[in-house]
């Protein structure tokens, strides 16, 4: 049931067709767990937040650093030196009170991945490199929560989403590919779009409406502003998900 | 068999600034070796040292993953190839 108060805050989204306070009502309901809170957690979690996702977890490990301010909006100048996740709270809290927000100061290992997501509905996809996201990806495929991927590089983005047993998952379309870990040339416009493509596809599944980022991975060049897509297939061999039906 | 390759925004400087460049082949692996002699620098940025295609690549064929063995699978006349790079910076 929604309050006066938040029928009032999000008025402009629940007039939407096919939103409606029952789109809100399920946006309040829903767990969603954002991994990494850097150039494209900030994005997600701002929009997901000023949306009314009930409740969020926001799982990072590091501290903030002046090199950080270029693209990770979440965090200020003052910021510099705090750890993120609790700058992040802070911030979130404040833009909007009436949503749980929580922080797991934590590294992602094999070992604590499946305790970090269990107990939540969807798990965003925010890290920084590959490893990382493949634990994420094959945690949330054996606790069959959806997973909603996005990357960046310079003015490039990537994004798709992963319904367990159902689509392609991220094995499927990288298949193990690995970068070695670098520096990566970033600008702060590119996670800023992909964080909030991110953000979208996370309201369009817990509302039910629109057609998801399935099957298919978002290659976005800021350079030409061109959007293109790559058809991918679920693989049956995949070390993933091939277990899974679909 | 004649192809278009589409070229990415950050290997465009390899290409002379061209977007789409027009080769000549029947697989994949043909048309990028067609690439390649073409504009030469644009080889360290596709393959390995020994020669394979880096794992972070992906090819599309008319928009669908080539994967697997992508450089084997075969083109035909007006087909479009993209050069595809797996990124995971966040």
């Amino acid at each position: 049931m929604l309050t006066t108060n938040e029928l009032k805050r999000y008025d402009r989204q629940i007039i939407i067709k096919g939103f409606g306070k029952e789109g809100q009502e399920k946006l309040k309901r829903a767990r969603v767990v954002i991994a990494g809170s850097g150039g494209l957690g900030s994005p997600s979690s701002i929009y997901l937040a000023a949306a009314g996702v009930g409740t969020i977890r926001i799982v990072d490990h590091g501290s903030v650093e002046l090199s950080n301010l270029n693209r990770q909006v979440l965090y200020w100048d003052e910021d510099i030196g705090r750890k993120k996740v609790v700058s992040a709270i802070g911030k979130l809290k404040r833009l909007n009170p009436e949503i749980e927000i929580e922080a797991m100061e934590e590294t992602i290992t094999e070992a604590n991945v499946s305790r970090l997501v269990a107990g939540f509905d969807l798990v965003v996809d925010a890290m920084d490199n590959l490893p990382t996201r493949y634990l994420l990806n094959k945690a949330a495929i054996d606790s069959n929560i959806p997973f909603f991927h996005g990357a960046v590089y310079g003015f490039e983005g990537r994004a798709i989403t992963i319904i367990p047993g159902k689509t392609a998952c991220l094995e499927c379309v990288y298949h193990g590919a690995i970068i070695p870990q670098e520096k990566f040339p970033v600008i702060g416009v590119a996670p800023a779009v992909i964080g909030c493509l991110q953000a979208t596809e996370v309201i369009k599944y817990i509302v039910g409406i629109g057609e998801l980022l399935t099957d298919r991975l978002l290659i976005y060049d800021g350079l030409t502003l061109k959007f293109t897509e790559l058809k991918v297939k679920k693989d049956p061999n995949c070390k993933h998900c091939g277990h899974t039906g679909g | 068999m004649s192809v278009k390759i589409n070229i990415p925004s950050y290997m465009k400087s390899s290409t002379d600034g061209n977007k789409v460049v027009e080769v000549n082949g029947s697989t994949v692996g043909e048309c990028l070796n067609h690439l390649v002699k073409q504009f030469p620098r644009i080889k360290k940025q596709l393959f390995s040292k020994e020669g394979n295609l880096f794992e972070n690549i992906t090819i599309s064929i008319n928009g669908e993953s080539a994967y697997p063995e992508q450089l084997a699978k075969p083109v035909k006349d007006d087909d479009e190839l993209k050069i595809v790079l797996l990124i995971g910076g966040g």
